[in-house]
């Protein structure tokens, strides 16, 4: 059987962090396991920046300042302590970064450049042009190549193995080979990435983005936190969700429903366009509901018009939004408005860790980092620039975390781990075999929509109930959906089968932790319950699974500093 | 309703074959958009690899009709105009190894980029806990090699590599080594360089294939200008391609332009030269990049020309 004392799921900025540093330590046996090759993980995706009070540019800034502006952008659902450490160890991050080659924008005195950016008191954000997750994943991979960190590429977690509330290892495929592995280890960092694709082709997110190493947490027992709190782009393409930059706004473009209206004279008579982030979504939401909007169904939309701004300012200023809307919307923003619609960009819930000092769960030896759990350092509603740093930040302690662990725990039982792995084997089988059913891509595209319409932007209780009832159908149909591949060999149909099964599992996660929180907190807004009410609910979601039954309970959020008040700008 | 005819290159591991499929044409879209129709809708064998599809992942390169590109920044209607055809034909990037169908492996390239210690050699002037200190300037030199996404279109375009798989490095190699090379945080360029010229450094061609389709639009070929004239700065002078470079200033200097026929001849010899240049001319000259019987006359204002190598050369010393 294979045997690593330390595994780490994906290789994204969390991954490698996670594993540079729990391969200090030379005795140790690591490996990473990543579905796709490592520089293809969406850190890749970040442009805007990371966030850390570095002062160059505003000396009067401080992690204090930081931390302030975290616990406010949460809407005070942070655990206070995380944000603290958080904040106060990323200037030493952002160093360690310029020490692994980054290559960041530089300012007139040579520091690293800082930009501002929403929700922050003072220009903090690190960046490197317009693509700083790009920069910071391939300096992390040439660390890994460096220090000969041992990849699994195009290796697939199934499922992560519990027997008695004991770690004893995962499962995974190789899918080249299209072989099953039981794999021991003493412990796991789990950073697979967020889960935008529940909302499928209404997501900034890349296609894999699909939880899966949040599923299996969930599936062995590990509770979700606070899973209903996702946060939504006003401005993504209307094909294909990608992100058209908020300069669009910015620069003084205006949004025009199929009527001619600039709309948001109905919204925000007096700021326009210019609006806040979620209230500019929702205008736009409401718009294409009350059947002012262009299309149809998912691909319905609203228009972005620059014209206006004449084409010597949009080439000044906006070329790259220019040519993205060239390139993905086959548009040229000189002559035609381009079509958009809100997108859902990421999801601040997640596996729930219990202790941010090593990012461990409940479990002892399973540890997670980056979106796809939740520390948690973004409460309700996650500051722009915040999430790279969480990344490479909790990445880093992730790993020193489960260094640890490996070396105080000692190899588990393997008889669930083999039973699991001739389980998954069966179902490889089966659904190999499977010749008829409903296409599995019909199933995932309803989920999307019934969560793109009740649990997205607008939530109302009887919306959401619907949603459930239609999640829990999905479900059912799911189980002998068809895929559509007998191969053995790089069975991608087997593979999107399974986080399709993996995206059905966190979206009933994601329904039922909204339709709980009967208040409008951070991302989650309620028509039905519009006001933040913190004596009922100023408290972590945590949703447990046990097979096909979920249970939900609340957990104390942790204030140290910063009592809640209401939260304007 | 019009229809665009799709023939792509299958692979099962162990047979290859060409599949037809049909798609109804739509305007102003992506050829990622083309391919995910006829895997959702058409055929769900069909195996090929994207992700972020907004140009930053590279995990989408494909060949369309002999041309490498990336397919979710590539617009059908632009590919369709370009063919001047409803036909397109796919293939996995050359110079690759294929998995299935489309998709491609890069542990190897891996491997080979390691060569060129592909990570900082951090120089004494930075620290673990402070970083470095970096001009703006600074930052410019590193500011377009950062850009590559690893897509390997630009492997895939090259016509060196094609016939010399072994010796030569992808141009996102040179472009990696390069970059660290010109990063002042580098303490060691040499150690990147140096395996650089060991790897057939001076055999790049000029085609320009690679520049020419690069997404990002990485100017390789300038660097490997760069990186040739930073070895011959090294010492490194009496090797195959220095010479190649002294063969070239003669010719322009004689003649006021390059004869890219002789040219191989003179720095190789003839008979190395038939035996290796071959296969890569007869490519060459299909892609109408050389003209073998084209044998150049002294251009007319041979003078001026022999006047600026005079300026050139005053200038140095
Ligand atoms: C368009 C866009 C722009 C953004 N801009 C910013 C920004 O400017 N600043 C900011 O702070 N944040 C930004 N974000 C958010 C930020 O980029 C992400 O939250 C962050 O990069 C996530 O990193 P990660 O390491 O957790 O996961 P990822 O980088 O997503 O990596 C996930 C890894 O897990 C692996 N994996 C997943 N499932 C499996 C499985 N089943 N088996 C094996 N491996 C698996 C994948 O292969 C991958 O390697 C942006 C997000 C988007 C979508
Ligand atoms: S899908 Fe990422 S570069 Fe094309």
């Amino acid at each position: 059987m294979l045997k690593f004392d330390v595994v780490v799921v994906g290789a994204g900025g969390a991954g490698m962090m996670a594993a540079l540093s729990a391969s200090k330590d030379k005795n140790l046996k690591v490996a990473v396991l990543s579905k796709i090759f490592p520089t293809r993980s969406h850190t890749g995706a970040a442009q805007g920046g990371i966030n850390a009070a570095m002062g160059y540019r505003d000396n009067t800034d401080s992690t204090e300042k930081h931390f302030r502006d975290t616990v406010k952008g949460s809407d005070f659902l942070a655990d206070q302590d995380a944000v603290e450490f958080f904040t106060s160890r990323m200037p030493e991050i952002i160093s360690e970064l310029d020490f692994y080659g980054v290559p960041f924008s530089r300012d007139e005195n040579g520091h690293v450049a800082q930009r501002p950016f929403g929700g922050a008191s003072s220009p903090r954000t690190c960046y490197s042009a317009d693509k700083t997750g790009h920069v910071i994943l391939h300096a992390l991979y040439e660390q890994c190549l460096k220090n000969k960190v041992q990849f699994l590429n195009e290796w697939f977690l199934l499922s992560v193995v519990v027997e008695n509330g004991e770690f004893e290892g995962l499962v995974a495929m190789d899918i080249r080979e299209g072989k099953i592995y039981p794999i021991q280890a003493k412990s796991v960092v789990i950073a697979s990435g967020g889960f935008g694709r529940i909302y499928w082709s209404r997501t900034t997110n890349a296609i894999n983005m699909t939880g899966d190493g949040t599923a299996a947490c969930f599936e062995a027992g590990i509770p979700i936190k606070d899973p209903e709190f996702i946060q939504f782009h006003p401005t993504g393409l209307a094909q294909t969700g990608v992100l058209l930059s908020e300069a669009c706004r910015g620069e003084g473009g205006y949004l025009i429903n199929r009527v001619g209206e600039r709309f948001m004279a109905r919204y925000a008579p007096e700021k326009m366009e210019l609006g806040p982030r979620d209230l500019v979504s929702r205008s736009i939401e409401t718009e294409i509901k009350e059947g002012r909007g262009f299309g149809e169904g998912m691909t319905s939309y609203v228009l972005m018009d620059l014209r206006h701004l004449g084409e010597k300012k949009i080439m000044e200023r906006l070329p790259q939004v220019r040519e993205l809307a060239m390139e993905f919307e086959g548009v040229d923003l000189i002559k035609e408005p381009v079509p958009i619609r809100p997108s859902c960009h990421y999801t601040m819930g997640g596996i729930h860790v219990s202790d941010f000092e090593t990012c461990s769960t409940p479990i002892d030896g399973i540890h997670a980092a980056g979106e796809c759990c939740s520390v948690s350092i973004h409460g309700a509603n996650r500051l722009g620039g915040n999430s790279v740093a969480d990344v490479v930040l909790f990445g880093k302690y992730a790993g020193i975390g489960a260094k640890e662990s490996a070396k105080r725990r000692i190899f588990g039982g393997t008889t669930k781990l083999e039973q699991e792995a001739t389980e998954w084997n069966a179902k490889f089988k089966a659904i190999r075999e499977n010749t008829v059913g409903t296409s599995m891509f019909d199933i995932r595209n309803r989920l999307a929509e019934t969560m793109w319409y009740n649990v997205g932007i607008f939530r109302t209780e009887s919306d959401m109930a619907k949603a459930l009832e239609t999640v829990d159908e999905l479900i059912e149909e799911y189980k002998d959906a068809y895929a559509g591949d007998p191969a053995e060999k790089y069975n991608m149909a087997f593979i999107n089968y399974v986080e399709i099964g993996n995206i059905l599992k966190l979206a009933r996660a994601v329904t039922m932790g909204a339709l709980n929180r009967k208040e409008s907190r951070g991302s989650h807004s309620r028509g039905d319950y519009p006001t933040r009410n913190d004596e009922q609910f100023l408290k972590h979601t945590l949703i447990y699974k046990n097979g096909n039954k979920y249970r939900l309970e609340y957990a104390p959020v942790k204030i140290t500093k910063y009592q809640p008040e209401e939260r304007k700008y | 309703m019009e229809k665009i005819t799709v023939k792509i290159k299958r692979f099962d591991g162990r047979e290859s074959y060409y599949q037809k499929y049909e798609v109804p044409y739509e305007k102003g879209k992506t050829i990622l958009w083309l391919l995910t129709m006829i895997r959702e809708e058409q055929d769900p064998t069909l195996n090929f690899t994207s992700a972020c599809r907004h140009a930053i992942c590279g995990s989408c390169a494909v060949q369309i009709n002999g041309n490498a590109f990336l397919a979710c920044n590539t617009s059908l209607d632009e590919v369709l105009d370009t063919y001047k055809t409803m036909n397109l034909t796919f293939e996995p990037l050359k110079n690759f190894d294929v998995i299935k169908d489309l998709v491609i492996v890069w542990e190897p390239k891996m491997e080979k980029m390691e060569k060129v210690k592909p990570w900082i050699i951090p120089s004494e002037k930075g620290s673990n806990e402070h970083g470095f200190l970096q001009s703006e300037e600074e930052f410019h030199q590193i500011a377009a090699p950062t850009d590559c996404i690893l897509c390997g279109v630009c492997a895939s375009e090259c016509n060196q590599l094609a016939v010399n798989q072994e010796g030569y490095l992808e141009p996102f190699i040179l472009n990696r080594a390069y970059r660290y090379i010109v990063d002042s945080r580098d303490g060691s360029p040499q150690d990147h360089l140096q395996p650089v010229l060991e790897n057939d450094l001076w055999k790049c061609l000029h085609c320009m294939q690679c520049v020419s389709q690069c997404p990002k639009s990485i100017p390789l070929t300038d660097q490997i200008a760069y990186l040739r004239s930073s070895t011959m700065q090294m010492g490194a002078v009496n090797n195959q391609g220095a010479k190649h470079a002294y063969a070239f200033h003669d010719d322009v200097k004689n003649k006021g332009r390059l004869n890219e026929t002789m040219l191989p001849i003179k720095t190789d010899g003839l008979v190395q030269t038939a035996l290796t240049k071959i296969p890569f001319a007869l490519r060459m000259i299909k892609k109408g990049k050389i003209n073998p019987l084209h044998m150049p006359k002294q251009i007319s204002g041979i003078h001026e020309v022999r006047r600026l190598y005079e300026y050139a050369e005053e200038v140095k010393s």
